[in-house]
């Protein structure tokens, strides 16, 4: 069967996303039933799903750093087959490059002295050399980057966390229109049903306490 | 040349129906498994989901009756216009059955989620069942005018 009709039987076993993933409880499939259901892909677009999955995961281990991560995820990118996959999780890559710069300015870490500032695509040079201006001189280029930045300064992380997470929801709907049920809708509905993973698991007492341990496990270390 | 017209009209007589068969092969297995999939997602509906999903078969019914229409002896003073007729109608029936069997399929899927709109999703489907009408019973028309040898 034509590529683009490939997965015609998984997409119509799984329910729709909703409109927005703001308003989500919870996922609208558990992730047994969606992984029963990716059962259904090939073995290469499996793996590449995977691979996808693997390079957007949240989080790092202790003992990774910005050079290795980076380093790691652009041989992973490179594998990937599809160029519009490609294209949207490279795009997904240079925005945490973006947020990563803001956090580590705000930090006080410059780049242009001791530190060295790693990341994806065609910014890290841009960000560099643009290090002290407020949008890094890009805003003309990323039109969100001004309202990220004054979330950020206000230090509302959970308006900037909306912010993003809608900034990435709306740009997986504008490129799955053109996509009912080959693999790249497989692979946009994952993205998007991680998104909702992602919204819905976010806990204020889970934070408080994960918040507590990580203050009661630096104390330690004095 | 007497022989290539002839096998070009043995062609152009069998075409409607083996083209019309091809796409409702493909449009009812593309609507089909629209069809299962909606039923894996809900608990009510079945019986429609099915029979949207066998839309597409109604052109390979159009294809026998155009072969039928179009049976008359091949000889080389009718072939071409058997061949002619025979091709074109079936090449319509055939893209008309797997768009439907698309426009099925988008039909089964949206209204899974959306049952209220079942009964107008499933008008571009109709839509494109016109088309094929039309291809159809304008093949028959144009065929009264090949001789019957």
């Amino acid at each position: 069967m034509h590529d683009r009709f490939k997965y015609i039987l998984l997409l119509s076993s799984l329910p729709l996303h909703p409109k927005s993933f703001i308003t989500a409880k919870q996922t609208p499939v558990s992730r047994i039933q969606l992984d029963k259901r990716l059962a259904l892909l090939s073995e290469d677009d499996a793996t590449e799903l995977g691979r996808i999955e693997s390079i957007l995961r949240w989080g790092k281990s202790a003992d990774e750093t910005d050079q290795s991560s980076v380093k790691a995820n652009t041989q992973l990118l490179a594998l990937i087959k599809h160029p519009l996959l490609q294209h949207i999780v490279g795009w997904r890559l240079e925005l945490r490059t973006i947020l990563s710069a803001l956090r580590k300015r705000q930090a006080g870490i410059n780049p242009t002295t001791a530190d060295v500032f790693y990341g994806f695509g065609k910014w890290p040079e841009l960000i560099k050399k643009n290090w002290h201006e407020k949008d890094f001189g890009m805003s003309h280029l990323i039109p969100w980057l001004p309202e990220a930045n004054k979330l950020f300064e206000a230090g509302d992380s959970m308006e900037l966390e909306k912010f993003m997470l809608n900034l990435v929801w709306q740009y997986y709907a504008r490129l799955g229109n053109d996509h009912y049920f080959d693999f790249v809708a497989v692979a946009i509905y994952v993205l998007r049903w991680d998104l909702i993973s992602r919204w819905s698991s976010y806990d204020r007492d889970e934070a408080k306490l994960r918040f507590d341990e990580l203050v009661d496990a630096g104390l330690i270390d004095f | 040349m007497a022989e290539l017209l002839i096998i070009l009209g043995w062609i152009g007589l069998y075409a409607p129906m083996a083209l019309g068969a091809i796409g409702s092969i493909i449009g009812c297995a593309v609507a089909g498994q629209a069809a299962i999939g909606a039923m894996l997602d809900t608990e009510s509906g079945y019986g429609r989901y099915i029979g949207v999903s066998a839309m597409p078969s109604s052109q390979v019914i159009y294809g026998i009756v155009v072969m039928f229409t179009l049976n008359r002896p091949i000889s080389a003073d009718v072939a071409p216009g058997i061949f002619a007729i025979g091709v074109l109608a079936g090449l319509a029936l055939m893209y008309s059955a797997i768009y439907q069997g698309q426009c099925c399929a988008s039909a089964i899927h949206a209204s899974k989620a959306k049952p209220e709109i079942f009964g107008l999703s499933i008008a571009p489907a109709a839509i494109v069942e016109g088309f094929a009408v039309f291809a159809f019973i304008f093949a028959l028309v144009i065929s009264g005018g090949i001789a019957q040898s």
